[in-house]
C-alpha cells in the first residue's frame, strides 16, 4: 500500500441531532486520485468542511503527512498544503480572473506582503494557470461576468496557484457540460502525473470510475467500503446505499 | 509549467488609453495639491477657512475608515469613538500630564492603535450586521464613560484644550491647522494607495470578496482584518487628536457621537469605498452640505433629513459611489474598444464562442447555453 498522504481517525460531527459524521475513519492515498462518494447528505461535504478546518469537528483526528492539523486554522490548513474547491463554485465575484489567481500568491514577512500585488513572475505564473485552464481570454474580465463552467475553472486555476500538493475537489462536475467535463477530468489526470494528489468528491459516476485510482464509499457519516473501481462497482453494500436496498 | 501566450491585440489596443488615464488622474491630482495649497489665502474670512478644515477633518476621518470599510467591507460605525479616544488622549496628555501638544497627539494615535488590538480582537471575529452593532457599542460605552468620569475628563462640562502655537491670531492659527491636517491626510492616501497595489491589500479585497474563501486559499484573514484595523484606528486617532488641538474644546457628546460614524460612512459611500479619492470626495460633499444646513437652518434637525435623503439616493442609483459612476460616464464616450462596457460585451462573444469552438471537439453540438446550465 501506498503512503497515507490524508487521514482521519474517528472524524465526528452533529448539527444539532443530526448526525453527519459518525466516527469516520478514513485514509487517502499520496500520489493518487482518491474518490469519495455516497448518496447524498452521506457526510462528503461536511468531511471536507471538517478536514479543511472550515468547521470544526466534535471529536476525532485529522493527520495530513504525518502532521495533526485537527485544530489547525484553515488557512494553515492551506499553507500545510491541502488545496480545496467548494460545491457550489466559489470565487470573489468583483476581481478580474487575474486578481482572483493572484488572491493565491502567498508572502512571507511585512515587506512581502507590501510589495505590488502585479510582480512580473506572479502575473505570469497566474496567466499560465489561466492559460491552461483555458480562459486566458478573460485575464481581465470580473469573475461575476463569467459563465458557471468558466468561474469553476476560474477557481479551480486559483487554488492550483498556491501549489498544493493535494487538491480536494467538491463536485467539479457539477452543473458543467460533457465537453467540458471531460476537460476536467483530463487535466486532474495531467495534473496527478505531475505528482499532485487528488481527493475528489463526485455524483457523476462515469467520472469517478474513468479517473480514481482508490475509491472511498460514505453511508450516514461513515465509510462502507474502499477499493479501486473495480471493487467498488461490484460491492453490494455500494448497491444498497445507493439504491437504498 | 504552462507558457503564458499573451494576448498581445488587447494589449496593444489598451496602452494608449491606460496613458491618457494616467494623464488625466496626474492633471487632476495636480488640480487637488493646488487647490488645498491655495486654499487658506483664496478664503475671504476665516469662518470659511475654519469650515474648510472642518471638511478636510472629514476627508481624513473618512479615508482613515476606509482602511477598513474600503478594503475589508466591514462597516464600522465606532470610527467616531476611536477619533473621540485620541482627541481625548492628546487633550489629557497636555492637561494633566503637561506633554507638548504634537508629543501629545503622536502619544494618542498610538495608544489609539494599540487600544485597536484588543477592540478588533473582539470586534472582528463577527461579521455583517453584527460587526455593525459592536462598532456602536464602542462609542455607547465610552459616551457613558467619558461623561460619567467627570472629576478625569471633565464630563458634560467639557474639556478645553490649550493652544500649541499661544502667539498666533486666530486666522494664523487656522492657517497652520489647514496645513497640518492636509499632510496627515496625505500620509493617509499614501499608505492607503501603499496598501491598495500590495499583495496584502490584495488579500484584504478577498475578504471582502468571499471571507471563507480567502481563508481557505491560505490568507490569514483575522490577523489581516486586525492588521488594517489598527492602522485605521491610528490615523482616525491621530485624526481626533489634531482636532482637538485645533478646535481646543471638548465634548463627550460630540466626540462619542454615532453620527460621527455615519456621516464618514455616507461619505465613503457617496465618493465610492474602492476608490483612493472616494471618500475624500465624498467628505466634499457631504462636508460642505453639512456645514451649510448648519448655517442655514441652524438649530433645526434638517441637515440630518438631508443626510439621510442623501444615503437613500447614493445607495439607490449609485451602489459603487460617485467616482466609479463618473469614470464609467467618462469611459462611455471614449474610443470604442475603451468602453468598460464594449470591451466587456466583445468579450462576452468572444469567450462565447470560444467556449463553442474550444468546448465543442468533434461536434458543434455543446452550446453556450448549455455551459450555463
Amino acid at each position: 500500500m501506498s503512503e497515507r498522504a490524508l487521514r482521519t481517525e474517528g472524524l465526528t460531527k452533529a448539527f444539532g441531532g443530526v448526525v453527519a459524521l459518525d466516527g469516520a475513519s478514513v485514509a487517502f492515498r499520496h500520489g493518487q486520485v482518491n474518490a469519495l462518494i455516497g448518496p447524498n447528505g452521506s457526510g462528503k461535504t461536511t468531511f471536507f468542511n471538517c478536514v479543511t478546518g472550515m468547521i470544526r469537528a466534535d471529536s476525532g483526528r485529522t493527520v495530513y503527512r504525518g502532521r495533526d492539523i485537527t485544530r489547525a486554522a484553515p488557512h494553515a490548513i492551506a499553507h500545510a498544503g491541502l488545496g480545496r474547491t467548494f460545491q457550489l463554485c466559489r470565487v470573489f465575484p468583483r476581481m478580474s480572473a487575474l486578481d482572483n489567481v493572484l488572491a493565491a500568491v502567498r508572502p512571507a514577512g511585512l515587506l512581502g506582503r507590501l510589495r505590488g500585488a502585479h510582480g512580473r513572475a506572479e502575473v505570469d505564473r497566474a496567466r499560465g494557470w489561466l492559460t491552461r485552464l483555458g480562459i486566458e481570454h478573460l485575464v481581465d474580465v470580473e469573475a461575476r461576468n463569467m459563465s458557471w463552467g468558466q468561474q469553476k475553472l476560474l477557481e479551480l486555476a486559483g487554488v492550483l496557484m498556491a501549489d498544493p500538493e493535494t487538491v480536494l475537489l467538491d463536485e467539479p462536475a457539477g452543473g458543467v457540460n460533457p465537453a467540458l467535463l471531460d476537460r476536467i477530468g483530463g487535466l486532474v489526470r495531467e495534473l496527478n502525473a505531475e505528482g499532485r494528489t487528488f481527493v475528489i468528491v463526485e455524483h457523476n459516476m462515469d467520472l469517478v470510475m474513468s479517473i480514481s485510482d482508490h475509491i472511498v464509499v460514505f453511508d450516514r457519516g461513515r465509510p462502507i467500503a474502499e477499493g479501486p473501481p473495480s471493487v467498488i462497482r461490484a460491492d453490494e453494500r455500494v448497491l444498497g446505499a445507493y439504491l437504498g436496498v | 509549467m504552462p507558457s503564458a501566450s499573451e494576448p498581445v491585440t488587447t494589449l496593444a489596443a489598451r496602452r494608449p488609453a491606460v496613458m491618457a488615464g494616467r494623464a488625466a488622474r496626474g492633471v487632476l491630482l495636480l488640480l487637488l495639491v493646488v487647490a488645498v495649497l491655495s486654499f487658506p489665502s483664496l478664503a475671504p474670512n476665516p469662518y470659511i477657512l475654519s469650515a474648510g478644515i472642518l471638511v478636510l477633518n472629514y476627508a481624513l476621518l473618512s479615508t482613515s475608515w476606509n482602511f477598513v470599510g474600503g478594503f475589508t467591507g466591514y462597516i464600522s460605525l465606532g470610527h467616531g469613538a476611536l477619533a473621540g479616544l485620541g482627541a481625548y488622549g492628546t487633550a489629557l496628555l497636555v492637561t494633566k500630564a503637561g506633554v507638548p501638544s504634537f508629543v501629545a497627539l503622536v502619544v494618542a494615535a498610538l495608544a489609539v492603535a494599540a487600544l485597536a488590538v484588543p477592540i478588533g480582537y473582539a470586534a472582528l471575529r463577527v461579521r455583517g450586521a453584527s460587526f455593525v452593532i459592536v462598532s456602536i457599542a464602542l462609542v455607547l460605552v465610552l459616551l457613558l464613560v467619558f461623561q460619567s468620569w467627570a472629576s478625569f475628563t471633565g464630563g458634560s462640562r467639557g474639556l478645553t484644550v490649550p493652544r500649541p502655537f499661544p502667539d498666533l491670531l486666530r486666522p494664523e492659527h487656522h492657517r497652520v491647522f489647514w496645513f497640518l491636517f492636509a499632510g496627515l491626510l496625505a500620509l493617509a492616501l499614501l499608505v492607503w494607495w501603499v496598501i491598495d497595489r500590495s499583495r496584502f491589500g490584495l488579500g484584504l479585497k478577498a475578504i471582502r470578496e468571499d471571507e471563507d474563501k480567502a481563508e481557505s486559499l491560505g490568507i490569514p484573514t483575522f490577523a489581516y482584518k486586525l492588521v488594517v484595523f489598527v492602522v485605521s484606528a491610528g490615523f482616525t486617532g491621530a485624526a481626533g487628536g489634531l482636532y482637538a488641538l485645533w478646535f481646543g474644546d471638548l465634548d463627550p457628546v460630540f466626540q462619542f457621537s454615532i453620527l460621527t460614524g455615519s456621516y464618514l460612512v455616507l461619505m465613503a459611500l457617496l465618493g465610492g469605498v474602492r476608490s483612493l479619492f472616494g471618500p475624500l470626495l465624498g467628505a466634499l460633499v457631504v462636508g460642505t452640505a453639512l456645514e451649510y444646513f448648519k448655517v442655514e437652518y441652524g438649530s433645526t434637525p434638517l441637515h440630518l433629513v438631508a443626510t439621510g435623503l442623501l444615503l437613500a439616493v447614493v445607495v439607490l442609483f449609485m451602489p459603487d459611489g460617485v467616482l466609479p459612476a463618473v469614470s464609467a460616464a467618462i469611459d462611455r464616450f471614449r474610443p470604442a474598444q475603451q468602453s468598460i462596457r464594449e470591451v466587456t460585451a466583445a468579450e462576452l462573444r468572444e469567450q462565447r464562442e470560444g467556449a463553442e469552438t474550444e468546448l465543442a471537439g468533434a461536434g458543434p453540438a455543446a452550446s453556450s447555453t448549455k455551459e450555463r446550465a
